[in-house]
């Protein structure tokens, strides 16, 4: 199952790529990245003084040869990473050819594949909940083993139901032990808008990145004349009398909309794509995301 | 503004329908789509764009109801009255005279006046009626009293323009009379006011628009043409002319003469404005023929370029002279062209074989049956009674009678002459106070000239004036010899053309080209021919029996196309030209048109959203 959603070629070398984090790793186990925590690394951090019941071997002979005082050595401790993907699987994303929420799942398969090869850890949080065991055997993944599992479970997924992204992403930032990185996948098209969950998230310190998934649709309608849209997600009914004089108009509208949203991020610092789901994975992971420093 | 259809209103009752469609709902298809996000960013931001938010939802309903209150207007009818053509018979009289002809308004001041024509049948009410009065060659009636304004556009669309001079007087005496019993009634002229002879127009108290037309003068004319033998070399003739320049421009244009279909002699005249040039060309002349003078200039009358004369070869005529002896007569007789002059003073010689016949106080005893000029004779033939009258003074005579044509009797002074009444088949032609001293007439198909006094007791003969009047008198009197000028005559007025007794019909050809076969009263000599309202020359006569007359314009006041603004009728009444020609300017096409406009920005704007 795995196969369908990433081939194992692109799987190969996604293997090879490591995900590049800016900030000092909060982890709470012990991983492969910098942490701010003082632990027992071979990189030196800092001295402090000596109080009873510290662990003997790490005292400074040397110095307390010259000083006659006891010195401790600190070093830097080594965490993990918690990378929190949060895959929006509203109904609203299971429109477009090939659909949005397919394109999401390849996504988030890619960079959890990447993140548990680098020996971090993901957490795959799905909106609205699914209602199987899912929710569970993708939350916590540790371990490059866990990979092909955590690739099963999530072309396993259905998309569907209602969710509201500022509810979800302010969740998952009280819900998460520890701050780490975060990566939204979604249409970013929720009624309520956006900037509430990723102020949320920002003010519990992750650093985000957002993907926006389009379809070819949403940019280029193909229905006209009198009409009346209903909004598979809310219900909601709109009526419109739409030609293709007004095509332009509705696109410089659309467009609008994802700039805002490009805006929005960069001035918050929150890495940003936007791309149509019918993008090349391959283009967008291997290229796009190198290129703009996401992993290497 | 107001409307000629008011019942029209009742379509506004249509506009509620049309709100009434928009009260319905219309029919929708249903997509179903991930977001109507997008879609409502979009139709915000449309609404922001438009400068009348609130109206924006309706602009097709707007559209919708305009379009239907112009169409309502437009069948309202609705007009401007910029002055009132209320009264209830209109008489339309369009000159239709040559200066009509002039372009300096495109594409001819006629056009022009059919224009007005029609903007005046537009604005007629439905209970008025219009008469059309045509003053060209000859003013007629082209339409009858009517309101079918179809039936009045058919017929002003298809008048013609004559060549013709203005007799606008008669038109408005024929207006006057139509619109004699009408209480309410307007006469509109349609003219340049080219026109002189307006001043005998008896004006009573008749509603009279002058609508002008026209607006440029510049035009160049032949003003007069004339052939004449030459005097000092009889085998050639001498051809007059004389060119006028109306226009407020300097000239030099190139003036042309034209025998038949040879041009004889070119030359440039240079004219300043209001002058007149007289040309004199010297030309052989072997054949009968028709001398055509001809100016090439570009100016905005056509028709006053071009002029014809008839010149006929001289023929000499048998002339006899009873006479006690007059070495003044027989002297003028002799040089008055080709003569054979016989003289006696016999009474009994018989005058047989004679073309004209001279009575110089004598009477034959055998009345002659041929012309005749008499002078200082009286017979009860021609008169019921005469006495003597001493010294009779001069006072007027018709100069415009070819006998007279260039014959003045200024410091003329006659000591005695017989006291006549004039005779029913003569005309006088010299009169003194009390009767007539010259008459001239026709009797039993015969012509006479009759002068009442005796030459030799007058200073008459010692003025020029007598040897011309001598030759007209020849030529008038001769028979054999239809004289040129008696071939040339202006446009619209009659000619008598002399046709074969035996013939069955004749032949005329006129200066179009198209030619029509006219059949004769047996036994008929002469004919008179009045449908000259072309100018230009005509051929006439049966089988090879051809005779060519010529139709000139020759015009002054018709060539002088500077369009007047006032009209001067008898006692000093002035007609002024209505400043703007706007009758009741409807205006339902406009409101149609506009209504055909809106409905095609309400179906682009429809497309433009939906398409």
């Amino acid at each position: 199952m795995g196969q369908e959603l990433l081939d194992s070629d692109l799987l190969r070398r996604l293997e090879r790529l490591q995900l590049l984090s800016q900030r000092w790793s909060k982890g709470a186990l012990r991983g492969e990245r910098r942490s701010r925590n003082r632990g027992y690394s071979v990189e030196f951090a800092d001295y402090r003084n000596y109080v009873a019941g510290d662990d003997l071997r790490y005292l400074d002979w040397n110095l307390y040869g010259r000083l006659d005082r006891l010195f401790l050595r600190l070093y830097e401790e080594d965490r993990e990473l918690p990378v929190t993907i949060f895959l929006d699987a509203s109904e609203s994303m299971t429109f477009g050819e090939p659909s949005k929420f397919r394109f999401a799942k390849q996504v988030a398969a890619a960079i959890g594949h990447v993140v548990l090869c680098g020996s971090d850890r993901v957490s795959v949080r799905v909106f609205p909940e699914p209602k199987d065991h899912h929710r569970l055997s993708l939350i916590n993944v540790r371990s490059r083993h866990s990979s092909l599992r955590l690739l099963q479970n999530l072309s396993e997924l259905q998309g569907g139901g209602q969710s509201d992204l500022n509810e979800e992403l302010r969740k998952g930032a009280i819900e998460s032990p520890h701050a780490g990185m975060a990566v939204v996948l979604s249409d970013f098209l929720s009624p309520t808008g956006y900037e509430a969950g990723i102020k949320a998230l920002m003010a519990r310190g992750f650093q985000i990145m957002a993907v926006s998934v389009w379809s070819a649709e949403e940019f280029q309608p193909t229905s006209y004349g009198d009409l009346k849209f209903v909004d598979a997600e809310t219900g909601a009914m709109q009526e419109v009398s739409f030609g293709k004089f007004r095509l332009r108009r509705y696109q410089a509208a659309a467009t609008a909309y994802v700039a805002r949203l490009a805006e929005f991020c960069r001035r918050r610092g929150v890495a940003f794509w936007s791309v149509s789901s019918a993008t090349s994975l391959e283009d967008l992971l291997l290229k796009q995301m190198r290129q703009l420093e996401f992993w290497r | 503004m107001s409307f000629l259809s008011l019942a029209a209103f009742w379509f506004a009752v249509s506009l509620p329908v049309v709100v009434l469609f928009y009260l319905l709902k219309r029919k929708r298809k249903v997509r179903l789509v991930s977001s109507v996000l997008l879609w409502q960013r979009f139709l915000n931001e449309s609404r922001a764009n438009a400068p009348f938010q609130k109206l924006k939802r309706s602009m097709l309903l707007l559209l919708q109801l305009l379009l239907l209150a112009l169409a309502v207007l437009a069948l309202a009818r609705p007009y401007f009255a910029d002055y009132s053509l209320g009264g209830a018979l209109q008489v339309l009289v369009i000159d239709a005279s040559a200066s009509m002809q002039a372009t300096d308004v495109s594409p001819s001041r006629f056009a022009a006046a059919q224009a007005s024509a029609l903007q005046l049948v537009d604005g007629l009410q439905d209970s008025d009626k219009m008469v059309i009065v045509l003053a060209g060659a000859r003013t007629l009636v082209v339409q009858s009293p009517t309101s079918e304004k179809a039936v009045l556009r058919r017929t002003i669309e298809g008048l013609q323009v004559s060549d013709a001079p203005t007799r606008l007087l008669e038109g408005l005496q024929l207006a006057e009379t139509l619109v004699k019993d009408h209480a309410s009634s307007e006469i509109h002229l349609l003219s340049d006011g080219a026109v002189s002879d307006l001043g005998e127009f008896a004006d009573s108290e008749m509603k009279l628009v002058f609508h002008e037309i026209g607006q440029g003068s510049d035009n160049i004319g032949v003003a007069s043409l004339d052939v004449r033998l030459n005097p000092d070399d009889r085998s050639s003739q001498v051809v007059f002319a004389s060119v006028v320049n109306f226009s407020t421009n300097d000239y030099r244009f190139p003036v042309e003469l034209w025998l038949d279909d040879r041009m004889l002699e070119a030359r440039v005249v240079d004219l300043e404005k209001g002058g007149t040039a007289s040309q004199v060309f010297v030309a052989q002349q072997p054949t009968n023929g028709v001398f055509t003078f001809r100016i090439e200039a570009e100016d905005q009358l056509a028709i006053d370029n071009e002029a014809y004369v008839v010149s006929l070869l001289p023929q000499p005529a048998e002339v006899l002279l009873y006479s006690p002896g007059n070495a003044f007569l027989e002297r003028a007789l002799r040089t008055s062209g080709t003569v054979n002059l016989q003289q006696t003073s016999d009474p009994t010689v018989a005058a047989d074989e004679f073309d004209l016949v001279v009575l110089d106080g004598l009477i034959p005893q055998e009345w002659p049956e041929a012309n005749l000029l008499a002078f200082n004779v009286v017979h009860t033939n021609w008169f019921a009674g005469w006495e003597r009258a001493d010294a009779p003074a001069v006072v007027d005579w018709k100069s415009a009678h070819p006998l007279l044509r260039f014959v003045g009797f200024d410091e003329v002074l006659i000591s005695e002459a017989w006291s006549i009444a004039t005779p029913f088949w003569a005309e006088s032609l010299v009169e003194s106070a009390q009767f007539p001293l010259i008459v001239a007439g026709e009797q039993e198909g015969l012509r006479r000239v009759w002068i009442g006094f005796d030459v030799l007791n007058s200073t008459w003969p010692l003025r020029v004036s007598f040897p011309i009047f001598v030759a007209n008198a020849v030529q008038w009197l001769n028979p054999s010899m239809t004289s040129g000028h008696q071939l040339t005559t202006r446009i619209g007025e009659t000619l008598r053309l002399s046709v074969d007794p035996n013939a069955e019909s004749v032949t005329l050809e006129r200066p179009g080209g198209q030619s029509e076969e006219w059949p004769i009263t047996a036994g008929s000599s002469s004919l008179m021919f009045g449908d000259t309202a072309k100018q230009g020359v005509y051929r006439w006569g049966t089988g090879t029996n051809q005779v060519r007359f010529a139709v000139n314009l020759l015009d002054a006041a018709e060539s002088d196309i500077n369009p007047r603004a006032t009209l001067n009728l008898a006692g000093g009444r002035l007609v002024e030209a209505t400043e703007s020609l706007r009758a009741d300017l409807e205006l339902w096409r406009w409101f149609a048109l506009a209504a055909i406009v809106v409905l095609m920005g309400e179906w682009w704007y429809y497309h433009k959203r939906t398409a």
